[in-house]
């Protein structure tokens, strides 16, 4: 029965999004993504908010590792070496989006569109336009 | 708060979003990947229940901008088209991309890692030449609609709430 009330994804996204505004009413901060990482190449951000929000997200870690050995879902998965160069290519693509405008990538679905943040719009936008666009060229070729 | 006890606050609640994204198996590649093909369901019933709680909740909190308009929105599209696509070809947004790594995926490790080289490229090669384009703003939907923000955010809510009931009618 609890392995079942912690399956319902409704459940735990309403659970997540409950987490995000206590948090902001306790400490008047939020979950972000992007900028959150930016501690890894020596920048902290103002008042040290990006070493905040990496622990945090360094929590997210330790809280998704928790969740599946709870649940059994805990699998250790090497990459295949044909799979590195994508690994490499792919993050690195990410942290240049995350890094030329702050508060985009994911922060734009969990905060910046709640918050009403114009760029989290537009961010939207954008993220949409490369989805597709990866879809298009890439999905599509291998389908075929 | 002493900034130590901030961080072990932050930890705490990292963990608690961690063991929610888990469960919830929150991705917004894997879900916009579901878009293009055309089974939007579940990331779409994910997306509004975290937007109206999160609206609703931010609202008694009070809004403020998260990050930044640059270059007139520019480099925003421009930043989300390039992440849109490296989220893409990795199968992890950032969320998923530590869910991922919690649940013993260590590709997703290598992703994550990878940031660094497109953080440092932005921000020492990209940065200093483009500083004086970029013309930040930090601005909500309210400052530029002229009209405030809470009603903006009640007919979201109301619309997003529309939208869950329809994605739940759907079969």
């Amino acid at each position: 029965m609890l392995k079942k009330l912690f399956s319902n994804f409704k459940l735990m996204a309403a659970g997540f999004a409950l987490l995000n505004v206590i948090m902001y009413l306790s400490i008047k901060k939020f979950w972000i993504g992007g900028s959150s990482f930016l501690p890894m190449i020596g920048t902290f951000g103002p008042n040290n908010a990006f070493v905040f929000a990496f622990i945090v997200n360094l929590g997210v870690i330790a809280g998704a590792l928790l969740g599946a050995v709870i649940f059994g879902e805990f699998i250790l998965r090497l990459p295949k070496a044909r799979d590195i160069g994508l690994a490499i290519l792919s993050g690195t693509l990410i942290g240049i989006g995350v890094t030329l405008a702050p508060g985009t990538c994911t922060t734009v679905f969990v905060t910046g569109m709640p918050m009403l943040s114009v760029n989290a719009f537009l961010s939207a936008a954008g993220i949409f336009i490369g989805a597709f666009l990866t879809y298009a060229i890439f999905t599509k070729n291998i389908s075929q | 708060m002493s900034f130590g006890k901030l961080l072990l606050v932050g930890f705490i609640f990292g963990v608690g979003f961690g063991f929610f994204v888990q469960r919830a198996g929150i991705c917004f590649s894997q879900g916009l990947a579901s878009i293009m093909a055309g089974r939007a369901k579940r990331i779409m019933t994910i997306f509004f229940i975290i937007f109206i709680i999160t609206t609703i909740g931010f609202y008694f909190g009070g809004f403020k901008p998260v990050g930044q308009l640059r270059g007139y929105g520019f480099f925003n599209v421009l930043s989300g088209i390039i992440f849109g696509i490296g989220i893409s070809l990795a199968g992890g947004c950032i969320l998923g991309t530590l869910r991922q790594i919690g649940e013993g995926n260590l590709f997703y490790l290598i992703v994550f890692l990878s940031f660094i080289p497109g953080m440092a490229l932005v921000i020492k090669f990209v940065d200093p030449f483009l500083k004086d384009a970029y013309n930040t703003k930090a601005i909500l939907l309210g400052d530029i609609l002229k009209i405030p923000n809470g009603a903006i955010a009640a007919i979201l809510v109301l619309f997003s709430l529309v939208c869950l009931y329809l994605i739940g009618k759907k079969k």
